[in-house]
């Protein structure tokens, strides 16, 4: 694990407590499968916490209603396969809804 | 930290105080008394019409995407018939994906993003660092913010909603009054809320949305947020209670608004409305388009049935297959 995926692990619980405790107060609003709080997971987890966090920023950039929403994962490693398809063919992986 | 977050939001106090300042004005000139609560608690309700009246075009793109929805209907049940009685995470995420894939091709979506929200929370902020700055404001102690003048603030501290002061909290208040009307409040924002959400669940969910554990945490949750409310409630001024209250009614009628007219494919409010139709005699929004659909699954089904059999029949087929078809293609232009 890099320095940097170590530092957004706080950040992390963060994310999850919120998907924990404020979400499920609020019926389902995003426009993106995966959710943006899902996506912010995953992309700091993924790149760390500088990258990660500049990711998640321009997800929640997009995310309003004039955009048309839809599928849009964290890009993959260098040599790794897309989410999307990993979740097209039902092969378990860390995305959270 | 805090002087950025001061002067963030800032303009936004400022924005609050001239909107409530403006409604204050426009009560005074048609004869309410200026120092009463009734002429302050309006301004508040004048707040939240204003923010909500704003957010109108949202709240019409809501309803294009609910009509746009019906339409895609025939789509979203192929998926949710692939999916039928899966419940293990991999396929969930999969029918999501697919769901998402299906909104973001047909140009249309349900959901409404965070954006709302968040746009709202900084006016909700802003309103309780106004009425929570009345006092230091009436006494000199802190600046004053645009049109809410060292008078002017004096004036709304000590203005009255039933005994309670606006800008009284539930914590820093020693009088009956302001415990009643932030109980009250409380119990009232609860209700509005849970209102709101318990007739997007049972009244505007199909019941195959129904039984997943998603459906069933937030359900759980319903319960849960009277005790969130109560233990924000008890810090907030009463004029932020107001305002969250009033907030809440809003969204609760333009949600029944959207429910009883455009109900979600497959909820009971659907039904609902099918049954109003037909008693007044009006045609059923889809209904054609769904027969059409079931006559060409039919059709479909028998050439498939009938192939093994008679090889003969399956020109037949083909040509009441095609007849529905064109039927569909006729009624859909209507």
């Amino acid at each position: 694990m890099t320095l940097g995926q170590v530092a957004a692990k706080p950040v992390i619980w963060l994310v999850r407590a919120y998907q924990f405790v404020l979400s499920p107060m609020r019926p389902a609003t995003c426009r993106y499968f995966p959710s943006c709080s899902a996506y912010a997971v995953t992309a700091l987890g993924r790149y760390g916490l500088f990258r990660g966090t500049w990711l998640t920023i321009r997800r929640l950039g997009r995310c309003h209603p004039w955009s048309p929403g839809g599928v849009d994962h964290v890009p993959p490693l260098p040599g790794h396969i897309d989410d999307g398809e990993l979740i097209a063919r039902h092969i378990p992986h860390e995305t959270t809804t | 930290m805090g002087d950025f977050f001061n002067s963030l939001l800032r303009p936004i106090e400022l924005l609050v105080a001239w909107i409530m300042y403006g409604f204050h004005q426009a009560f005074t000139a048609i004869g309410l008394d200026p120092a009463s609560g009734a002429a302050w608690a309006l301004s508040i309700i004048g707040l939240v019409i204003v923010m909500r009246a704003a957010m109108i075009p949202l709240f019409v793109k809501q309803i294009n995407a609910s009509r746009k929805m019906q339409l895609i209907q025939p789509e979203l049940q192929k998926i949710q018939k692939k999916y039928k009685g899966k419940t293990d995470p991999e396929s969930r995420q999969a029918m999501t994906q697919e769901t998402m894939a299906l909104y973001r091709k047909e140009g249309t979506n349900p959901f409404s993003s965070c954006l709302p929200i968040l746009v709202q929370s900084p006016f909700f902020f802003g309103l309780f660092r106004v009425l929570n700055g009345l006092e230091k404001i009436s006494l000199g102690q802190s600046d004053e913010i645009g049109p809410i003048t060292k008078e002017v603030a004096a004036q709304a501290e000590q203005a009255t909603l039933f005994g309670a002061q606006l800008s009284d909290t539930f914590l820093r208040a020693n009088n009956t009054a302001t415990y009643v009307v932030t109980v009250i409040l409380i119990i009232l924002m609860s209700a509005t809320t849970f209102t709101t959400q318990r007739q997007l669940m049972t009244k505007n969910m199909p019941a195959s949305a129904l039984d997943n554990p998603f459906a069933k945490q937030q359900k759980l949750i319903m319960y849960v947020m009277p005790v969130v409310f109560a233990v924000s409630g008890i810090n907030f001024p009463i004029g932020v209670l107001l305002y969250w209250f009033t907030t809440n009614v809003w969204s609760m009628v333009q949600q029944f608004y959207v429910i009883r007219k455009m109900p979600a494919p497959g909820s009971a409010a659907e039904k609902a409305l099918h049954e109003r139709l037909a008693k007044r005699g009006k045609p059923i929004p889809g209904e054609a388009e769904r027969k059409a659909a079931e006559e060409a699954e039919a059709a479909a089904e028998a050439e498939r049935a009938s192939q093994r059999v008679q090889p003969k029949s399956k020109k037949r087929a083909k040509k009441s297959g095609s007849g529905s078809a064109a039927k569909k293609n006729s009624q859909t232009k209507n």
